[in-house]
This record gives C-alpha cells, structure tokens and sequence, in this order.
C-alpha cells in the first residue's frame, strides 16, 4: 500500500463525518461503545474502533464498507461480541460493522428444512421463532452468538458430532465484499456443484473475505425423545477411551461432553450438582423411543467395560437443562474455582485415535506447571478445551499459562490435528496457524488478496498479512 | 503439436509409454462421459508418482502449456475435455489405497481409485465410503473430488464435500500443498472445500483422506407406487418434511420404468406413474420404527401400493433397477440427454408437471430418474441425433428446464459439475458480482490459467456475448468487455 499515514487519516475523519450524517443516532463515536466494541469474550486486545455504525439492510452494509474501500479504512464486522479469539479487535481502528440490528428471520420453509435469517439473529432468538414448527437449529457453541458470527467463525459446539458444524449447516449467503458489493452464495438447492464453494470459503473467514449479512440456515425436526445421562469414571483414560469406542461403532450420539476431575469439581460447586468430582462423561441421545434406548444400553455397555458408573439419567426438560447449564456454565465455574485469578480458553482437535494419548499428556503437562486447568471438551468428535487460570500479578504466571496452550496447540498439530476445532484463528492462534498450515498459507493470502485487495476487512485477522499501515 | 524443446523435455520426465503423442495413441482421451464434445489432446502423459507430476507441472507452467487432469473419463460435463494444445495428466497409475486407519475412520488413497474400490477395502473393517455416484465401479475418486460427486447415499451421509478430510495437491507452480487436516476441523479459510468441486482448475490432486462410515447393520427399502408423477413428488417432500432423513430416496417415472423393466426385471409395477424406493438403515430398531413411519406417509401421501424388501437379494433387486436406469434408458432411444439441476424439495411437483407438459410439445419423451430426497433432478431427454432437429430441440428443452431451476431457487448442477457443458447457464445462475469472485480465486491459484482452461467458470466477455449479463437500471456492467 503506497498511501501515507495522512491521507488514511483525512479519509478516516472524512469517512466518520459522513457516516454519522447518513446514520444519525445510529453511529455512535463515544468511548463506552467503541470499547464494548473492543473485545469478545476471551483475553481483552487493544484495539478500538473509531466509529461504530448498526446498519440495518443489507445496501447498508453494502454502502459502509463501499466507503471504507474507497478511502482504505478498515472495517470489522461485529455481531454480539461473544467470540474468543479477538477477532472483534479493531487493531487498525476503523469501522464497527454492529449487525445486531439486523435481527429478523427472514423466512422459515418448514417443508424444505431451512430458513434464511439476517446475520445480526441469535440462535436462542432463532429457536424461540422456531417454536410450534417442530424444527429446530441444532448448532450450539454454548454463547447465545448472532448466526452471521456463528457463520464466520465455523462455530460447532456440544452435538456437532451428530449435526456438524456451521460448515455443514450453512446453505447459502449474502456476502457484502470487499468493494462494497452485494454477492449470493449457495441457495435453497441441497447440493450444487456449479462454481467454487464460495459459501464455505466465507463460513469461518472471520469476516476477512466479505461481511455476511444473511444466512440460509439447514433444520432440524425435533427428535421425538431426547435424553441425557451422566457416566462417572474413576480414571481419566477410561472415559476418553469409552469415547473413542462408541465413536468407531458409529452410534450417532448427540452429544458426548467430558470433564475432567478438576472441571467435574468445579461444576459441582458452581451448578450444584449431586455428582462426585470425577472424570465424567454427559450424554446426550436424540432419536425415537426404540433407537434412543437402543444407544443409550449399548453405550452403557461399553462404559461399563471401561469402569464406568451406572447412568444417571436425566430425561424430564429441567433435569436435561440444569445439566446442560452447568456444563455451558464451565468456564464460569473454573473461573470461581480461584476467585481473582484471570482465566483464558483454548481448544485442540486431534484424530480420534490420538485422542486419550492428547488428553493425557496434556494432563501430566498441566500438572508439570503447576497451573489450575480444567479440561472439558466436546470428545466426540476429538475436540477438548482447556480453562487456563493465572493470576496476572504473579510475575510470570501469564506467562506460563500461555505457554501451556502454546503446548497444547502444538501437541495437537504435532498428532495430526488442528490448534483450533472451534474457536477460530482470530489473533490469539496466528502463529499456531502458520506452524500447522505452512505450505497452505501463500494460498490463503492469495485468496484474501483476491477478494480483499485493500486489506480492509477485519486486518489482522485469520491469515497473517503483512498489512502496510502501522499498528496502532 | 508440441515444440520440440518442449516435447523432449516431457520425454526426460516422462518417458514413453507413459508419454502418448501419436494421434491413434492419444485419440482415446479426446472425450469423456460427455460425448458431444471431443478434443484431441497434444500430448498425454501418465505419471507414476507425485514426484513426476510437480515436475510435468513446473515445466508446463514454464512453457505455458494447459494442462487437463483426468482419472477414469467419466465425467457428464466434460470435465476432462482435452485442450488442443494442451496435454492430458492420466492419474490413472495412481491407484494405491495407502492406508486405512479403522479407529479415526479414515482412508488415504491416491486419486486413481475407483469410488467402489475404497468401500471394497474398508468392507473387512464394518466401513464403507458413503457417497457412490451411479458410475462407482468406474469413476475414480480424484475426480469425485474434483466433481463434488453425489449419489444416491448423500441425502443421509453428504456430498464428497462433506465425506473428504483432506487433499493434497500439486499447484500449478509444482508447489504441493495439503488442504484440511486429520482432525475434524482446519483452521484458516475452508481451502478443502474450495478446490472440493473445482473441476481441476485449481490443482491437480495426488492424494486423499476420506471419511469412512461404519456400515450399517440392517437397510431395507420401501418401494411405493404412485398413479400420479406429481403426488410422487409431494410424497417426497412429506417424508423430508417429517423429520424422516432416508439413506436414499429416489424417484423414476413411469419412462423410466419401463425401460428399466424390458432390461434389469426389478418387478416394478409398470401400471405406476410414478415409484419412489425410500430406504431405512441402521440398527434393526431403528429400521422397523423409521420403516413404519415412511409406510405412514407414502400412504397419506396418496401411495396405490407399497413393497418393503424383506431380505438383502430384495432389496438390491429393487436398486438394481435405479441403479441400470440410465443404462436401460440407452437401449430404448438412440441417444438421450441426462440433465442435472437441483431444486428445492417442496418445487418438485410444480416442476415435474411442467417438464411433462414441454416434452409433449417437443415431441420428445423424458424419461425422469433421481435423487428426489435431495432435489436433484436427472430428466433423460430421449431423440435421435440423426433426425434432423432433434438435437437442436433437446438442447432448447434441456436448457429451459435448467433456467426453471434456478428460477425456483436451484441450480443448474447438482453433482455433474459445469465442465464445459454449463458455462451458459453459470451466466444465467451467478450474477457478475459472484463470476468476479470466482475468476479471482482462479487467478490466485492459477495466475495464467493453465490448468483445465474453458471449463467451470465463464469469463464474463463469454457471458456478455451470450446475452444473460444481468443489466440493473439500464447500468451495462463491464463496458469495457467486447460484445456481439
């Protein structure tokens, strides 16, 4: 980029000039917004925006980020604020792109199993407007995150082992580009094989290709009986290995969520729960009445092999729900298991069939550092996060506890896996990208340069790009 | 003609036989399953290793040679028309099935496999690989991948798209990369799925991780006679829209029927319009209770009989039928015409009467055989290329059904790709704001356009000239691209 410093700050003030005259109230410069505008959920970055606008049309969006290309500002989009790995941080300053206003269910085709909503929709809001159809949108990442973000981090969540993840749930979308342009991807169709896969191009680029404004959504019919149980093991490897067993005879569970003896604790504590602290496996299995039972004794069987406890069961609504809330409540509760101390999460994915030697060693690591770390992990399909506790006035503990999830990404990549099943890239894992990813990463700067030549979209961000502008 | 410097560097890689210039040696690859177009080729080059093809690939980039890769020849688009100029990479040497680990439920193999062969070798461990075009004996899965192939399996278990872990590929630079990860999911952008379903345009593929499923224990298929195409096609949408998700479901009408009938004797009834066979599988509960809700609404949906297979030689019986229909339908016309667009499920009535209707005014008959659960239709327009005509007016029918299905929100393919069969229609499908972003992810892998040149993506003078540019408030988008 051969443009200086001064002109990108004349076209920055000429930029929030002009988009609080077209936006009125709805562009807000003040310093609380742009801070809450700042961060996600995970360890606070610096980097605020300069301007925060709530569009709500796609032309809207259309016409934001035409203005910020012309003048090469950057701008980020922003849903609810709930992702974990500073992809909000407004690095460069910039524009806020909040969607949360785009807020409506677009359309729901109850025959077809699909709807299209706007980006700015969650997917709590999405289920309560789903309600009556018999339908329902599985995916579950634990926050109550808007769609177009769930779209743009890949989000997965407890029962993407049976329903995949956004990757498989995304039909089709509307993409404002790079130039301000508004482009469709996918469609109502259930397979097309015409032109590049731009809808899963976009799904998960972090808003560093397009900013998604409206999302063709796959549903779900409700399963005629849903039911939980709760399996206690005395040892760590037995439940991982249950796992890994009920996993390779294909029984489609919904979810399989495991805590370990730390985390077990901490839920107990937190949730008040009536089990012991101990490794433990939640599951949960949709189907109908025969095939629910079905899975649920040959599962048991399975665990009982492994040492497992009987299963107790959870089948009534509140009893399912109180589980699921204090496992959703996880990060919370290893946070309250040493009050004052700072917390960040992490997450691997391995193969399945490295998955006990992964947890394991990432035990035994843990415990050589000495930090509080519980692990808890979506295991089905090999995916687990740890909770990294540090006490930020203890020189050197950060330190530490980064250094434990450096490990912890390394050692996933190292057995064939990825430093990253969910949460994304964003900031935090660029340097863990590079190292598992090396030989691809020219091609995703090729790709990011193609549709984004300006580098104005969410910079920073996904894919290291060398972005000429100085950080702030 | 291939420059001589050129030829003789190929020859040092490549010596022959596995370099093939003489015409009557490279005139077996002048087409594939897409017939209606040929092309001999400059050159065709059979490497046996990785090794070979970054080095073919170094030298083509160099000297600026298209470049086609092939494997079995079966694509319905033409996906592997050669270039004139160009040569042919047969990966047909490429058949090792490296490893399969039976705990992840992953297959390596090399992209020469036959679709069929990968279920073959993972049957001793309970695992079979789910998608299975109806060419799977023959089709090879680098072109699976390619195509983003389908089949009858991918209304329950996904496309190739959904079924791959990673590719490994050689760029057209000879650069080789490898796309997504053992795990289940890779970070960074989704470059697996983006060269899933790339027609070759963006690298040759040289290795596979595909997923592996564990068999079911039981499946069984319900097949259900319909006096009515249209009830037929609302019966599908009854079952999809009751939450039931078959392991297939599939749709032939009463042409189709027939055909199948004089030639495979699956004992279809040939009073029917229309026949769906819905499949259920998994454990045996969970095929009695899935079986007895799919009775329940074939028949409120109008069924005049249903047959459920009572054991595995019936059951296949049933398939043999769909399986042979394309074949089948071979032997009752001089040529047919297969057409591939998918359309939303609850269309499919409306969509069905209106392919009847043009067929009567053609003239010509349709015979109509698919993926019903998934939308995807397979019309079989039935001529005689000998009559004069004929052929003019089923490539008319064939493209209004297409432009139908994008009209009730579809797309002109929904598993044969576009090859060069379809690059009209992407005109019609994607406006210029999507052809852009696809001709710049084109330069970003492939800056000169080497690898299968033609194919897939149309330039946007090749849409202005075909007269389907989308013009919004009289704004010609593009003045600058020369037009008729």
């Amino acid at each position: 980029m051969n443009t200086t410093d001064s002109t990108l700050r004349q076209g920055l003030s000429e930029v929030t000039e002009r988009l609080v005259r077209d936006y009125g109230e709805r562009a807000v410069t003040s310093r609380a917004v742009r801070e809450q505008h700042s961060h996600g959920e995970g360890l606070a970055d610096a980097g605020m925006p300069d301007i925060v606008v709530f569009p709500q049309t796609n032309d809207e969006v259309a016409s934001i980020v035409g203005l910020c290309n012309a003048a090469r500002i950057p701008v980020i989009a922003f849903g609810v604020g709930t992702s974990l790995e500073g992809h909000v941080a407004a690095l460069y300053g910039g524009v806020c792109v909040d969607l949360s206003r785009m807020d409506r269910v677009l359309e729901v085709n109850d025959a077809d199993l699909d709807c299209r909503v706007q980006a700015g929709v969650t997917r709590e809001a999405l289920n309560a407007e789903l309600k009556g159809t018999g339908l329902f949108f599985p995916i579950d990442p634990g926050a109550n995150a808007t769609i177009g973000g769930m779209a743009s981090t890949r989000a997965s969540g407890t029962n993407a082992v049976r329903y995949g993840t956004m990757r498989e749930n995304v039909l089709g979308l509307t993409v404002v580009t790079a130039d301000g342009r508004i482009v469709h991807t996918g469609g109502r169709a259930r397979k097309s094989a015409a032109g590049y896969d731009l809808t899963r191009l976009f799904v998960g680029a972090e808003g560093t290709l397009g900013i998604i404004t409206e999302v063709q959504l796959r549903l779900y019919g409700l399963p005629e009986a849903i039911s939980a149980a709760v399996c206690q093991f005395a040892d760590l490897k037995d439940a991982v290995d249950t796992v890994i067993v009920a996993m390779q005879l294909g029984i489609p569970v919904a979810r399989i969520e495991l805590l370990d003896d730390v985390q077990m604790d901490a839920c107990v504590r937190y949730s008040q729960l009536e089990f012991e602290a101990k490794p433990t496996l939640f599951f949960e299995f949709h189907g109908t009445e025969a095939g629910v039972r079905e899975q649920a004794e040959t599962i048991e069987s399975i665990a009982a092999e492994h040492g497992g406890s009987r299963f107790q069961w959870a089948t009534a609504q509140e009893e399912r729900s109180k589980l699921w809330k204090a496992r959703h409540n996880a990060y919370y509760a290893a946070l309250a298991l040493a009050p004052g101390k700072q917390a960040f999460a992490t997450d691997a994915c391995v193969p399945i069939s490295r998955l006990t030697e992964c947890v394991l060693e990432t035990r035994s690591d843990i415990a050589a550092t000495g930090l509080v770390a519980p692990i808890v992990g979506h295991v089905g399909d090999g995916n687990f996060h740890l909770v990294v506790l540090f006490d930020p006035a203890r020189a050197g503990e950060r330190e530490k506890a980064e250094g434990l999830a450096a490990r912890a990404s390394a050692r996933a990549i190292r057995m064939g896996g990825t430093c990253t099943g969910e949460h994304g890239i964003g900031i935090h894992k660029l340097d863990a990208l590079v190292a598992e990813h090396g030989d691809a990463i020219a091609l995703m700067q090729a790709v990011k340069r193609a549709l984004d030549p300006n580098d104005i979209l969410n910079p920073g961000k996904t894919v290291p790009f060398e972005r000429a502008q100085r950080r702030r | 003609m291939l420059d001589p410097t050129f030829a003789s560097a190929l020859a040092a890689i490549v010596p022959p036989p596995a370099l093939l210039t003489a015409p009557e040696d490279t005139r077996p690859y002048e087409c594939d399953g897409l017939t209606l177009y040929r092309e001999q080729p400059a050159a065709v080059v059979l490497p046996d290793d990785e090794t070979q093809v970054v080095a073919i690939l170094k030298l083509c980039h160099a000297a600026r040679v298209p470049i086609v890769a092939r494997g079995a020849g079966t694509s319905l688009s033409g996906g592997s028309l050669p270039v004139a100029e160009g040569i042919v990479l047969s990966l047909a040497k490429f058949r090792r099935i490296v490893a399969i680990d039976p705990i992840a439920r992953t297959a390596i193999v090399e992209p020469g496999v036959r679709n069929l062969a990968i279920s073959e070798a993972a049957a001793p461990y309970g695992l079979f690989y789910a998608p299975d075009p109806s060419s799977q004996i023959a089709c090879s899965i680098g072109g699976n991948v390619a195509e983003n192939a389908g089949g009858v399996h991918c209304l329950k278990y996904g496309l190739t798209v959904h079924n791959v872990r990673k590719v490994r590929a050689v760029l057209v630079t000879g650069d080789i990369v490898e796309f997504g990860a053992d795990a289940l999911d890779a970070p960074g952008y989704d470059l697996l799925a983006l060269i899933t379903g790339s027609e070759g345009l963006l690298g040759v593929i040289t290795q596979i991780t595909v997923k592996l499923l564990p068999k079911p224990a039981l499946a069984q298929v319900a097949l259900a006679a319909f006096d009515d195409v249209e009830k037929a096609g609302a019966a599908v949408g009854n079952v999809i829209a009751a939450g039931i998700v078959p392991g297939g479901l599939e749709m032939m009408d009463r042409e189709a029927t027939r055909a199948v009938e004089q030639f495979v004797h699956a004992g279809y009834p040939l009073d029917a319009a229309a026949v769906l066979l819905v499949e259920a599988d998994g454990t045996p509960e969970e095929v009695a209770a899935e079986m007895a809700e799919i009775r329940d609404v074939l028949t409120r949906s109008g069924a005049t009989e249903i047959r459920v297979s009572a054991d595995e030689a019936q059951r296949l019986l049933y398939w043999s039928g769909r399986k042979a229909a394309f074949p089948a339908v071979g032997r009752i016309s001089p040529d047919y015409y297969c057409i591939d667009g998918t359309i939303p499920r609850a269309a499919l009535p409306g969509v069905l009467r209106q392919i009847a209707t043009w067929s009567r005014e053609y003239g010509l008959p349709c015979a109509n055989v698919f993926h019903a659960g998934d939308g995807n239709l397979h019309p079989l327009i039935l001529f005689d290329a000998n009559k004069p005509g004929d052929r003019e007016r089923t490539v008319e029918f064939g493209d209004r059904i297409l432009e139908l299905c994008i009209e009730v929100g579809g797309t002109i393919t929904g598993e044969h790709g576009v090859g060069v069969e379809k690059l009209s229609g992407m005109c019609t499908q994607f406006a210029p704001e999507a052809l852009e972003r696809f001709l710049g992810i084109k330069r970003a892998f492939d800056a000169h356009g080497l690898l299968n040149p033609g194919k897939g993506v149309p330039t946007l003078a090749r849409c202005a000239e075909f007269g389907r540019m989308h013009v919004h408030r009289g704004e010609l988008p593009h003045p600058e691209l020369p037009r008729f």
